[in-house]
Formats: C-alpha cells, structure tokens, sequence
C-alpha cells in the first residue's frame, strides 16, 4: 500500500487531542476519506463532516467486531493506549495491562481477519528506559529497558513488542507502522509532560539536568498521517534533531519552578497526586536520566519534515 | 602572597582574560547557536567551568603545549596515556584545545559508566562536555563532526602505584574499531607531569573490588601537587581504509601496538625535557621505568 490513499480508515482513541488534529489533517489530505473513530469517553466536540462517525465504545467489550463487519475499513490508527496520565490513580497496573495488551491484540487480530492494508499504532519512547548508560540518539533497534526498574512500565513495553512480533510475522498481509514519540507537546494534548511543564512552581531537580526531547502536536499528527499513506513498514522514532536539557525548558516556559534534590522527588511522588505535583514516581528517572532518541529513520521517509522546532515548541506552550 | 594567590585565583576575571574567553565563546556560540547539545553540553556552564580551571592550567599546573600544530581544524579521536589518580589530565587536555588550538573546540572526554549516575558530579561533566563512554554514543559525536577524548589504557592506567610510573598499561580495542567504523583519524597525546600530582600511591585492589569502586588510591598527599604539565601533540594517526571496523583482533594490534608505541615514545622523550619538580625526586626513586632509563 505505497503512497496510497485510504478510503475508510478506523481510529481509536478518538476523543483524546491528537487524534482531533490528526483527523483533520487526513480530511483536508484525503477528500475521498472517511473516518470512523472509537472511544470509551465522551466526544470533546463534534465533527462539521459526515465523514466523521464517533462511537462510544470500549474496544474490548465482545460486541465490537460488529465494528468491522459493519465497516469495511482499509487502514486503522491505534491511538488508545491507556496511559498513566488517563487512568490515573483509579487504574491499577493489571487492569491497564489488560486493556494495553488484551485489548490491543484482540485488534490486530480483527485487522488481519477483515483484510486490512495499513495498521499504525503509537507507542512511545518510554520503552527505552530512562537510564545513566543510555547513549544519545537511540536507534529503533536497541533493546527496550524500560521495565527494568518500574514493573508500572511493563504495558508500554509488553504492548510495543506485542505489536513488533505481529509486525514481523503478517507482513506480507498488511503493512505496520509502530511509532515511538518523544515527549509530544501541544495544547491539545493533556499527558505528564505537557502538565509538569505548565505548572508553576513544578519541582526541578537539582542535582540532574538531562537532556529531553519535545515533538509539537502538529508534527506528531503529521507523522501519524503520512505514515498512514505512504511510510513503509517498520519500527520509528519520532523526535527532532535535537535536544534540551529540562532546566532551560522550564526557563523557555517562564513559570517559577523550586529546585530540589531527585530523592525528596521520589518521595514527593510518591505521597502526592495532586494538580500541583501529578508525576508518577516511575516516570521521574525521564526527569534524571537523559533518554534522547534517534528520528532520522522517520525523517528520512516523511515528505514534508517537522515543523516546530523544539524551542518554538515550547514558546507555542508558552503562548497558550 | 595571599594577595598574589587570591589574584591568580580570579585570573579568569582579569578584564584581559575576560576578553579572550569572549573571544573563544563567541567562536563555539556559531557552532553550538543554542548554546546546549543533546549530550548535554551547556556553553555558559562549560564557561563557568573552564573560567575556575584557567588559573590551575595556567599558575598551578602550568601546563606547556607542544606539537599543536598537529591539530588541523577537523574531528579526531584523541587517545592519550591516562595518569594522576584522578582524572586531571582529561582536564587538562581539554582546556588546551579550548584556549590554545584554534579554533577553540569542547573537546568531549568519554566518561565511566558509574560517573554519569553520580548526583551534582555527572550533570556538571555533561555540561562541561562529558559524555558517556559507549561505542554508540562515540560514533553518534564523530558523526555530528566532534572530537572525543579517550583513554585506551582506562581504569588501569589511571590508577597505578608509584612503581608503574610513566609505564603504559595495554590498549583496548574499542577506540581503534569507532576510528575504523568512522574513518575519524586518531591524534596521539602524551602528558608529562601527571603521575607527580601524587607522587607516592598504592592502590589496594582487593579492598577497592570488595567496596565496588574501579580504583582506591592511598596517598599522603590529598591535594595534587603543583606538578607542571607538558602535553605533546603527535602526528595523526591516519586510520588504514583496507581494514574493516570488523576485522579479527590480530589484524588491529598491529595498528594498536603502533600507536601504543608513539605514545611511549613521546612520553620518553618528554621525560628528558620535562621542567624540574621536587616530586620527580620521589617518583624517580620508586619507578621501575624511570630507574631503567637512569640505567640506559
């Protein structure tokens, strides 16, 4: 399916930020498209076209094949990974292990079965691990060590190679593209990263400054849509050139910040889960450690290349 | 005197020496326009940095460059012997090429693995321009036209008893297999002078295994001593295109040996050129190799 255009496409996770930026950029790109998108929560605002179908459903409930024998889809976009920043406090990690990996395998089966071309699915770049001995730019192709330390990021992981090996092994049924973003930022977008560095008076450590990596809402959506089309299959990352490190973020964003040394942190994370510090204490070494990867494979396939740069990222946070 | 001391000490704030580090910033300020790079490199840290260690280049260890003209405005592998219980030496060969090559560059020292973890110590390397030594991470700087700072001989050669004086411990391979994946040539260093910053060390291995640190110097003396420093620049070592960065360890230490060699040799020689210094007495006394050359 090289440099197709998709004529009905499914999404899940539909009513999260980027899957609405997303879906309005397939609609302008593809004038013959129609998408049907799914999700368990409410619909933040309705789509102008009729060419989008919203429908209220969790996609593990047994009913849901009706979904695709009703549709007769060409491509899917998996956006529904139930992250920390979703299920918060009220999910514990074998209930998001469940509806990560059960949920998520059910649907790669339905794809195989109703004869899909294209399948994207959004992982992210947690899988690598935050860690002392990472080297900068990490390729696609390095081990993913995340779970090491923190059993609560073994989801992430289990479902990125739950996905990789059914990649691999229908390959030559239908295209996958797995894609592994850097922190994405965007006023749309409502995850850990986005509301740490809103918040004012946010801890910043003050013994570590490693260097992070941010992907503008846009760019990330414009990748989702061009590996939609035309991206072959395969495993990418998806971050700028560059880097910075968290401490001159938090000066581009302006907001007051208090030092503090990474262990009072990890204390602090862990007694506390309020709108003044919601940082999961297993996503705290991303604030320590440097976890910087290499996009140039995704670079080198997009035909139009990012946008934002990291800096003008972070001023468009700013503004809003 | 503690007006003198105290002035050397602010060297680096002297309106003339305000200026010239001006001048070199605004040089890596084109190069680095954000003044950060992924590894974590800061320009006004790094600034900050080189400001407090000027005057300990300059005053205490008054360090003498030779064979900078060696050094041609391109990306190297810079490999030199590793000396003086604790890594000053890398400091040292850092602040030359950024005051006295031109133009000024952040050398990058490849660091432990233990060092990057160490809370306060690892953030402030990495802004100075450290980075974790890994063949990736190497290859990723070449790649992007920097030059690294390794030291083949590692934990070994840095942490030597006083009798290992001067006495290069073995290469390893990894730097050699980086140049061949790259085709970065490689520009041999040797220092003079280090090993007399403690001058009389003994380095219980067994007790430093059982405590998990790489190296445990015992010495009389905490603070180095005001050895002065000569660092020889060699030729470049150009990296032979018929070898492939996957050829058989045997097809390397040819190249290896070689390099070990000039090192060696620039080491020997620097020896007899070296400035007089009350503790090359004492080192003189308790190395074998040092004695040997007496003996020659």
């Amino acid at each position: 399916m090289s440099d197709s255009s998709p004529k009905k496409l499914l999404i899940l996770g539909m009513a999260g930020g980027l899957a609405r930026i997303t879906t309005g950029l397939l609609l302008k790109r593809f004038p013959e498209l129609k998408i049907v998108g799914i999700d368990s929560r409410p619909m933040v605002r309705e789509y102008p076209e009729d060419r989008v179908n919203y429908l209220r459903i969790k996609y593990t409930r047994g009913n849901f094949e009706k979904v695709f024998r009703d549709h007769d889809f060409d491509s899917m976009l998996h956006l529904g990974r139930l992250s920390h920043a979703q299920s918060g406090s009220t999910l514990n990690l074998a209930q998001r292990l469940d509806l990560n990996l059960m949920g998520t395998k059910r649907i790669l089966d339905l794809c195989l079965k109703y004869k899909l071309k294209k399948v994207v699915v959004l992982s992210t770049f947690h899988v690598y691990g935050a860690l002392k001995d990472n080297p900068t730019f990490i390729s696609e192709d390095s081990s993913l060590r995340a779970s090491i330390k923190y059993p609560e990021l073994r989801d992430v992981v289990e479902m990125d190679q739950l996905v990789s090996g059914w990649m691999w092994k229908n390959q030559k049924e239908l295209s996958t593209v797995i894609l592994r973003p850097c922190n994405i930022l965007g006023p749309q977008i409502n995850n850990t990263m986005t509301r740490y560095l809103t918040a004012g008076y946010a801890p910043v450590p003050v013994d570590f400054n490693p260097m992070l990596q941010f992907v503008h809402e846009f760019d990330m959506a414009h990748s989702l849509a061009e590996s939609i089309s035309h991206i072959p299959t395969g495993i990418y990352n998806v971050a700028p050139g560059d880097a910075i490190s968290v401490r001159e973020a938090k000066k581009i964003i302006g907001l007051p910040t208090i030092p503090v040394p990474i262990f009072l942190l990890e204390s602090m994370a862990r007694g506390f889960n309020t709108p003044f510090w919601s940082f999961p204490h297993y996503l705290l070494d991303y604030i320590k450690f440097p976890c910087v990867i290499d996009g140039r494979s995704l670079h080198k396939e997009l035909k139009q290349p990012f946008r934002f740069s990291i800096r003008e990222t972070l001023e468009l946070l700013k503004d809003n | 005197m503690f007006k003198q001391i105290l002035s050397k000490i602010n060297d680096a704030s002297s309106p003339e020496n305000k200026a010239f580090f001006d001048q070199i910033f605004q040089k890596l300020e084109v190069r680095y326009p954000n003044r950060e790079d992924p590894w974590g490199l800061n320009l006004r840290r790094a600034r900050k940095s080189l400001e407090r260690v000027w005057p300990l280049y300059k005053h205490y260890f008054q360090v003498r460059c030779f064979g900078l003209e060696n050094i041609s405005d391109q990306p190297f592998i810079v490999v030199a012997n590793h000396s003086g219980q604790i890594a000053i030496d890398g400091m040292l060969i850092c602040s030359m090429f950024s005051t006295e090559v031109e133009p000024p560059r952040i050398l990058r020292p490849m660091v432990e693995r233990f060092f990057t973890g160490i809370p306060f110590i690892g953030s402030w390397a990495a802004e100075g321009g450290a980075v974790l030594g890994d063949r990736q991470n190497c290859i990723n700087l070449l790649e992007r036209k920097e030059s690294v700072l390794v030291f083949p001989e590692g934990v070994r050669g840095i942490a030597k008893d006083s009798s290992d004086f001067y006495e290069m411990k073995s290469f390893g391979r990894g730097f050699f297999r980086i140049a061949l994946a790259t085709g970065v040539p490689i520009l041999p260093i040797a220092v003079v002078g280090a090993e007399e910053f403690y001058p009389l060390v003994w380095h219980p291995l067994k007790l430093a295994k059982k405590i998990g640190l790489p190296a445990f110097p015992i010495t009389p003396n905490l603070v180095p001593l005001p050895s002065p420093v000569d660092i020889h620049v060699g030729k470049p070592f150009i990296i032979p295109s018929e070898l492939s960065a996957d050829a058989p360890d045997s097809e390397l230490d040819i190249h290896i040996n070689a390099i070990h060699a000039s090192i060696q040799k620039m080491l020997d020689e620097g020896l007899t050129q070296r400035r007089e210094f009350i503790a090359n007495k004492v080192s003189e006394k308790f190395s074998t190799r040092l004695n040997k050359k007496d003996d020659v």
